[in-house]
């Protein structure tokens, strides 16, 4: 009742091997050709356009047609309906799509070293060893894609993507066909009530997603015990309805015991969603002649959700206080008119609770040590990180708000 | 008026006209005569102030809608559909900033990683479908329109041909108004033909 997957590199002697694998375990073996005509049959698609779909040859267009999703969805669809069989073995690339929730499949990988699939391919093919690398680099470059697309890993022979990695250069086949019966009577792989439910739900959550995609979805979908979650993994601005239709086209699918949507990971561009943080300095005046660098500086702050106020000089940048008094100052030295270590004094004298920010291009030693003597709280040189002057900011920020609660 | 409903109006002026990113409080402050403080003391930050604003559209547009169908009553849903498209040229015009606003790249960036400005504008949109689909709907019940139709893909397409006409106008792609007649036209035969 086990099932085999059998996944190669080309040229690992893996024909033979397979051969032997089938003969001792009596195992049926199913191809991904026979599989991708059976996508065949109930996508309507061409065989040619289905293995396009696998080896990651892409149509410009899939963004609106999705047809390498749809045919995913009907390979999965023909690898679910392959498992009813007893004793099966899946050989290529098609074994991938079964879920790890099925516990009776022995999952084999056979795999050599490069140098001797290359002898083997030059060999066989009659060509030179350096065509033979680029026939091989070829399709384990494809393999990468398919392992991509399906687990997000880029390497095919991955250990964690199957249960033996069988280096067929370094074993001969008796052995290798013996450790693999030894493994296919392990306890482990025989089939159990919750491996043969998943089994039954993998054909179901398969069922789903060819409906899915029949309508132009692309969601993944998850079944357990008939009942369905589906996860929007895009950012979709009309989410309500987008799950409404969903559902209406999942219940109409039999043996669907009930449906849940859910947003994934890659709905919002963050992970983490930037609430308004409060903690944030609210009142910020940038004093710079330098237009250009103080809007920049400006937006650039407002990205990270800080808000800040502009002016070029420092007698608008007095006047200012006046009108709205600022937590933070940050102040460029050099500045037509009256300067910054001049605005600084007049800031810390008739205001000393605004912190004060030296940002400047063209400061010494001596007008760092002078600003702050001061008072002023930080005395960064141009250009500076912006990760830096955010962190400056913020420190600054929490001195203002603890002075203010002291001061109550 | 209010100085915050003042700086709202600016606000949703600026932002649609000059874009989020080329709008500085400043502008805001200039053009309704208050300190930039004043911005900051009833909008935390720039985004608040979009946000509030998106909030202030949603609510307009829901009260429009409100008094469009209190006042309309039409025999069929196919009637109900060219009446919705005659609401939603209508409305486009009277809020037109609100509409050129929406028609910007910016809030939907920032809908991309901020839930409640996702929210503002998933309840705007669902507004604005929702006038398609409820008529749309009402023409498959009275037989106006092929039940088999699936009313909620279809009420999309008619909401992006007419959102798609307002943009022609938004940005003077064409002399829209004269696309008017042909707007109705097509969407008859689209919602009339049968598959």
């Amino acid at each position: 009742m086990s099932v085999i997957t059998i996944f190669n590199g080309i040229y690992c002697r893996e024909n033979d091997i397979i051969q032997k694998i089938a003969d001792k375990t009596g195992f049926s073996t199913v191809t991904d050709d026979v599989i991708i005509q059976q996508a065949g049959r109930t996508s309507g698609f061409s065989d040619s356009k289905i293995l396009g779909a696998i080896n990651g040859k892409v149509s410009i267009f899939n963004k609106f047609t999705h047809e390498q999703e749809r045919s995913i969805a009907h390979l999965r669809l023909a690898v679910a309906n392959a498992l009813l069989d007893d004793n099966v073995a899946i050989i290529g690339y098609c074994g991938h799509l079964i879920p790890k929730e099925i516990s009776h499949v022995l999952r084999i990988c056979l795999i050599a070293d490069t140098a001797f699939r290359i002898s083997q391919a030059a060999k066989t093919l009659k060509i030179k060893e350096n065509e033979a690398a680029g026939v091989i680099h070829k399709s384990d470059s494809n393999a990468a894609t398919w392992t991509h697309t399906i687990f997000g890993n880029r390497d095919p022979w991955a250990a964690s993507l199957y249960d033996i990695l069988i280096p067929t250069d370094k074993r001969n086949d008796d052995d290798i066909v013996t450790l693999v019966s030894e493994n296919l009577s392990n306890e482990v792989l025989k089939p159990t009530e919750a491996s043969l439910k998943a089994a039954k739900d993998f054909i179901l959550a398969a069922r789903v997603e060819v409906a899915l995609s029949q309508e132009g979805h692309n969601v993944s979908v998850n079944a357990r015990d008939g009942a369905i979650t589906l996860t929007i993994n895009r950012n979709v601005l009309m989410l309500r309805r987008l799950e409404e239709e969903l559902k209406s086209i999942v219940e109409k699918v039999d043996g669907v015991a009930s449906i849940e949507t859910r947003v994934g990971k890659g709905f919002y561009q963050t992970d983490i969603y930037r609430k308004v943080d409060f903690e944030a300095p609210a009142k910020i005046l940038l004093v710079d002649d330098e237009r250009e660098f103080v809007q920049t500086l400006s937006e650039r702050l407002q990205m990270r959700d800080i808000g800040s106020a502009v002016t070029y000089d420092g007698a608008s940048a007095l006047e200012m206080l006046d009108d709205d008094e600022p937590d933070v100052m940050i102040l460029d030295l050099k500045m037509p008119g009256i300067d910054g270590i001049e605005v600084l004094k007049k800031v810390k004298a008739t205001r000393p609770g605004i912190e004060v920010i030296i940002l400047t291009g063209q400061g010494s030693e001596k007008d760092e040590a002078l600003c702050m003597k001061l008072g002023a709280f930080a005395y960064l040189q141009k250009p500076v990180e912006i990760d830096l002057l955010s962190d400056t900011l913020n420190r600054a920020y929490k001195k203002v708000r603890q002075n203010k609660k002291d001061t109550k | 008026m209010s100085k915050k409903e003042n700086i709202l109006n600016a606000g949703t002026a600026l932002f649609a006209q000059k874009g989020f990113r080329d709008t500085s409080t400043s502008d805001i402050a200039n053009l309704t005569n208050v300190a930039d403080g004043t911005i900051f003391y009833h909008f935390k930050t720039k985004e608040a102030l979009l946000l509030a604003i998106l909030e202030k559209v949603k609510i307009d547009i829901l009260n429009e809608f409100k008094q469009y169908t209190g006042n309309k009553q039409c025999d069929n849903g196919i009637d109900m559909v060219e009446n919705a498209i005659a609401f939603y040229l209508y409305l486009s015009g009277k809020m037109e900033n609100q509409f050129l606003l929406l028609h910007r790249h910016f809030p939907y960036e920032l809908a991309e990683k901020n839930e409640e400005c996702r929210e503002y504008l998933e309840a705007i949109y669902n507004c604005l479908v929702d006038i398609f689909e409820t008529a749309i709907l009402k023409g498959q019940k009275d037989g106006s329109i092929p039940a088999e139709k699936i009313t909620r893909k279809t009420a999309l397409i008619i909401f992006s041909m007419v959102d798609g006409v307002v943009r022609f106008k938004t940005y003077n792609m064409y002399d829209a108004s004269a696309l008017y007649g042909e707007l109705i036209n097509s969407c008859r035969c689209i919602l009339t033909c049968k598959i």
